[in-house]
Parts: structure tokens; sequence; C-alpha cells
């Protein structure tokens, strides 16, 4: 059987922060339509990697190959690459003073060169896909915390991006409120969409990821599917990660 | 065109006309600091106590604090030196340029340091005088030893601007004829006709506020965690 | 106190020469006018080339520029514009020079106030808008530099005002204003009720303002 080809495919990457080596190296691939899950303890770089890939950050070392394209060169339209790469922050970052529809119309209006009526019309058909077509013209600040996220992840994902990043969506939530935002999830990774995601959540990597990455201390330790690197891991550090995990889980 | 230099090098940089009158500008850069040392000691001072007395809570002092405060950041300093010297000669009280230059600024700065300063002390939590009362402190060492300190570190950086606009506004002294830098400068100009003493007097300033501006600055840096 | 009616609050005198001030006072509002958005947008400039530009040099100049001007007395500033630069061959008219001092030293000091606003807006809004493709002048007109202007809201306000009384400093060089109006008028009636007058009228524009600036300031502090 022949594997597609990685859409996003990230090769010996390398960052320190002055003295501070935070990736030593790091090898990794996303294929079309998977769901990636990123666990590891905290400092493991796992962020740092992620925001490498649309260039929020800039590596040290190493390639980030996306759709067959280094985008780790100088040459690179790198705004036109960030259409195509979308990210959900946690801490939300949305804009306070403009309303959630705004706040998703925006880039369609500047970005994508819509009108404003086709920019609002989209961007209500995407707050309507997270469940939030009725606060459309709510500001930030009236939302609870779910609600943002999810204004968060409309945002990305009314650019109709190849893939998006996902930078421990749920670690600012109040717990009652993480189950909405990865419902949410679960519908995008329902209708193909390819997502990278860094998280805590280890039920939700369990379930719903495709592959499931460990990382610690700046490098993978481990990867495999979700049943393997939880049920079946192979190194001392994954299982002592996990273990704390299953642990909880048996109880 | 090294004509035109050099003859702006003649007009604005003369060394002879320069060594003619930098002691007079030296002089008046003595008066400036000294004016502006008075206003920066006796405004804040007065601040401070005005904004202790509105923490009093008392409705009436409360108003005459408050009122005080507006008149004074809403006239222009110059102005508040014009009435002092011109006019309160006519009422029994003539006044020097330095005394002058001295109360209307220092009004001013007490102003704005009143203001500042009971922001800080507003922005406590409640707790924090509470806290001071229920260990048995009186009212004057609670706000000693626990509201003030905290509120007047609050209130540096909007007080240290402060600080540096009044004192610059010694400069204004000139207009009721004290003997300071911009005054000296002038008056060597027109002696002089040359505008050297002037470019004299702009170094003289730039010497003094330069500084205080950077240290300022710095200041605000190392306070922004706080 | 009788002094003092004859000479702070002469009535007769006031009638006389109010219509004098009034024309004054004109001159004051128009000048402030035009100087406050100049000076904004060029401070709105200033800061943005100061926190934005990714050449050192460009910055240093920034920042060289807002501290000579914020260190220079305007008064002084003045002076050396109005009286300084026709030794220079340069015949600018009396109005150009005083708007020119004002201009450099006003700069400065909105340059500051829009510094503090824009580093008040948290790094996360920049890099959402960069996230979804904006360009970086996109991000910073559409979604940084509003919240940093809602953020300094008071400042800019205070600022203005210091603008509305920094014009009596342009009486120094004879321009027409409401304290150079109130002066003349002091010489031709010896009294000195004509200035207290000008301070007066200066208190009716200026002290509304003042308390709509500590209101918002109050909601500003309130809000955090």
């Amino acid at each position: 059987m022949v594997m597609p080809s990685p859409l996003l495919e990230i090769v010996g990457l390398r960052k320190s922060y002055g003295a501070n080596e935070v990736l030593r190296g790091v090898n990794l691939r996303v294929r079309p339509g998977e769901l990636v899950c990123v666990i590891g303890p905290s400092g493991s770089g796992k962020s740092s990697m992620l925001r490498c890939c649309n260039r929020l950050e800039e590596a040290s070392g190493g390639q980030v190959i996306f759709d067959d394209r280094d985008i780790t060169r100088a040459d690179v339209d790198i705004n036109a690459v960030r259409q195509q790469i979308g990210m959900v922050f946690q801490a939300f970052n949305l804009y306070p003073h403009l309303t959630a529809l705004d706040n998703v119309a925006l880039a369609l209006r500047l970005v994508k060169s819509r009108s404003k009526a086709e920019a609002r019309q989209l961007a209500q058909a995407a707050l309507e896909r997270v469940g939030l077509g009725h606060k459309a013209d709510a500001y930030p600040a009236q939302l609870s915390g779910g609600q943002q996220q999810r204004v968060g992840i409309a945002r990305s994902v009314a650019l109709q991006p190849r893939m998006i990043l996902f930078d421990e969506p749920t670690s600012a939530l109040d717990p009652e409120l993480v189950e909405d935002v990865l419902q949410v999830m679960r519908q995008l990774r329902e209708g193909g969409m390819t997502m990278l995601v860094v998280t805590h959540e280890m039920a939700f990597a369990h379930a719903a990821a495709d592959r499931v990455v460990f990382m610690d201390g700046g490098v993978v330790v481990e990867e495999g599917t979700a049943a393997d690197v939880f049920e079946r891991p192979r190194e001392a550090r994954t299982r002592s990660f996990v273990g704390r995990y299953s642990g909880a889980r048996a109880a | 065109m090294s004509g035109d230099t050099s003859g702006l090098i003649f007009t604005f940089f003369n060394q002879e006309v320069a060594a003619r009158y930098w002691l007079q500008i030296l002089q008046g850069l003595g008066v400036t600091v000294g004016v502006g040392l008075a206003v920066v000691v006796t405004g804040v001072l007065l601040g401070l106590a005005l904004a202790v007395l509105r923490a009093l809570h008392i409705r009436l002092i409360t108003w005459m604090v408050v009122g005080f405060a507006d008149v004074m950041r809403s006239l222009p300093p110059l102005i508040l030196l014009i009435v002092v010297y011109f006019g309160f000669p006519s009422i029994g009280l003539p006044l020097s340029a330095f005394a002058t230059t001295w109360l209307a600024l220092s009004l001013v700065l007490a102003a704005y340091a009143e203001e500042s300063i009971w922001a800080g002390i507003v922005s406590l939590p409640v707790g924090q005088m509470e806290a001071a009362r229920s260990t048995g402190l009186r009212w004057w060492q609670a706000m000693a030893w626990v509201v003030l300190p905290q509120a007047l570190r609050r209130a540096v950086p909007p007080l240290t601007n402060r600080v540096i606009s009044i004192t610059k506004n010694t400069a204004l002294g000139s207009v009721v004829a004290l003997n300071e830098i911009l005054n000296q400068a002038q008056a060597a100009s027109s002696t002089s006709g040359n505008p050297t003493p002037l470019t004299l007097g702009a170094l003289a300033y730039l010497l003094v506020f330069l500084p205080v501006v950077v240290l300022a600055r710095w200041m605000e840096r190392r306070w922004k965690g706080r | 106190m009788e002094a003092l009616q004859q000479n702070f609050f002469n009535l007769p005198i006031y009638a006389q020469v109010f219509p004098y001030l009034l024309q004054g006072l004109w001159t004051t509002i128009w000048l402030s006018a035009l100087v406050i958005p100049l000076g904004a947008a060029a401070g709105l400039v200033l800061a943005l080339v100061l926190s934005q530009s990714r050449r050192r040099s460009l910055r240093w100049a920034a920042v060289a520029f807002i501290d000579f001007f914020r260190a220079f007395p305007p008064l002084v500033l003045l002076v050396f514009v109005y009286f300084g630069l026709p030794f220079l061959g340069w015949e600018i008219p009396k109005l150009g020079a005083v708007v020119l001092g004002f201009l450099l030293n006003n700069a400065a000091y909105f340059a500051e106030v829009f510094r503090a606003g824009l580093e008040a807006v948290a790094p996360g809004q920049m890099e959402a808008a960069r996230s979804t493709g904006l360009t970086r002048l996109q991000a910073l007109r559409h979604v940084v530099i509003p919240q940093a202007v809602k953020n300094v809201m008071p400042d800019l306000v205070s600022n203005s005002i210091e603008v509305v009384k920094l014009t009596t400093i342009a009486s120094v060089v004879g321009l027409p204003e409401l304290l150079r109006a109130a002066r003349d008028a002091q010489s031709l009636v010896y009294n000195p009720s004509p200035v207290v007058l000008a301070a007066l009228m200066y208190l009716a524009l200026l002290w509304p303002l003042t308390r709509w600036m500590a209101r918002l300031e109050h909601r500003r502090t309130t809000a955090r």
C-alpha cells in the first residue's frame, strides 16, 4: 500500500533560546487528513516546535516542509503560507475590540480580498459550524472561555486552510468547558481536516488521534498509533509518562 | 557650500561671542537648577500633604483639594506667573521673580502630585488599610507605614513625567524677569547681536534635562514590574 | 478686599476688554486645533517606528528625537526657532515658526503616550493576526493600533489639554493669542484685571476638559 506523501514534514528541527536548547533535532510527519497529537511533559519543546511550523518562531536549524516546499527559506511568502496553515492558541487571542463575527471576518476581508458582505456571510457560516452562530454580535468579553476558543477555531477554519495547528487549545479552560471545544475538534476531524495538536488531554488523544507523538527533552521519544503509544509503549520514558494517565483511568 | 556652513558656525557657534558670555549663561544655569529643585521639593511635599488630607474622607476638605487640583491643572502656568508677578503688588503682595516662579510652579506641581499620589492610594486594595488597622495601628500610622509607601511607588512613573515638565517651565520665569538660562541667553544675544548665546543656553538646558529624561526612562523601566 | 476687587475683578474693565480678549481666545483655539492633530499624527508615526522598525538605526533616531524634544523646554525651542532661523536666512512667517516649534515639542510627547499604548497591547494579538495571513501593516492598522489608542485615551486628552495651555507661550513672541491680548490690555488700562479675566476664560475652557479627563482616567483604572 502506498502511503500518501506527508502534508507537513519536520526534519531535524532545532531551536535555541540563547544557551538553552529546547529542540534538539525533531522529526515528524503529518499526512493529509490525519489528526496527530503531541504529548509530553512541560518544557519538552512541544509548543516551540508547533510555533516553528508557521514561523511564529524561527528555527535555529532544520527544515519545515509543507506541501513539498521548505517554508523555512527566507524567500517564502509567509503570509500566503499562513492562509494554508491555521493556528489556534492556548490564550485564544481574540481581538477584544471586534465582535465575534468581525474577529472571524477580518482576515477574509483583508487577506482573501472578499467584499465586506461576502466576508460576513462566510464568517457567519464558520460560526454556525462551531455552534456559535447566535453569538455573532457578541464581544469576546461577553463570551465564556470555551465560547472564545470556539470563535478562535472558527477564525482559522473560515480561511479554509489545508491544516490547523492547535497549541494546547483547552489548557486555559475550566474543566466544564473543555468538552465543548473537544467536540468541535472531533467534528473538524470527521470533516477531513488535517490537524496537529499539542495537548494535555490524554483521553482525547487516546480516542481521537490517528497518531500520537511523545516528546521529551526536545526530541521525539516515541510515536505510533494511539493504541501503540498508550497501551503498548516501548520506551521507558513513555511508559512512565503515560502510566500516570492510565493509572488515573484505571482508578 | 562650505561658505554656508562656515557662515552657520560663525553665526550660531561663534567662539569669540561664546567666550564672552558663557559665564553669564552658567549663572543662569545655577538659577534654573536652584528654582527647579526648590519647586520639586515643595511641590511634591505639598501634593503629598493634600493627598493625605483627601484620604481623611471629609467631604468639605475633599472638595477643596479637588477644586484646587482642578484649577491648577487647568490654568496655563504662564498666566499664573503673570498674575502673581504683575498682579499681586497691586494688592500689597509684591514678590521677587524667584519667589513668584517658585510659588506658581510649586502650586501647579502640587496639583499634579496630589492627583498621582491619590491615584496610587486608590489603586491599593482596601484590605491593606483594614489589615493595618486590625493590628492596632492608628490611622496615621497605617498611612505612613503601609499605604503611602505602596502608593508612592505606583505614583512614580506619572510623577517623574510631571516633574520634568514642571521644571522645564522654569524657563517661563524669564518672562517675569527671573535671571535663569533663557533670560541670560536672550539678553546676551541682543547685546552682542549674535545668536550664539542662545545656542549656549540650549546646550545648558540639554545639559540639565537630558540626563533627567534618561534617568526617568530608566526608572520607569525598573519599576515596571511592580 | 477692596483692593482685590479693584485690581483683580474690576467689572467695568472686564466689560471693556472682553471683546478684545475674545479675539485672542479665537486665535488660541484654532492654533490648538492645528497643532493637536498634526502632533498626534507625527507622534504616532514616531511611536510606530520606535516599536516596530527592524532597523536599529531608525529606532535609535526615533528615541533620540523623542528624548531631545522632551528635554527641551518649549519656550526655549520657540525662541530658538523664531529668532534663530532668520539668522540662517530662512524667512518663515511668524505663525510658521510658532507652529513648527510647537509641533517638534508636541510630537515627542504624543510619541511617548502612543509608545506606552502600543506596548500595552498583548503580543498574542499580533501573533493571532499574523497567523491568519495578515501582513504586519494590516495587523497594525486593524488590530494593534485601535487597541493602543483605546488604552491611552486619557493620556491623549491630557496631552491635548497641555497643548492649549502651551499656546500661552506664543505670547512671548507676540502672537496675538489670549494671553498676549490680555497683557496688551493690561498695559493700556494700568490694571491687572484683564489678565485675571483671561485666566478665568482659560478655566472656563479647560476645567470641563480636565474633569472629563479625570473621569476617563478613573474609568481606565477601575476597568483593570
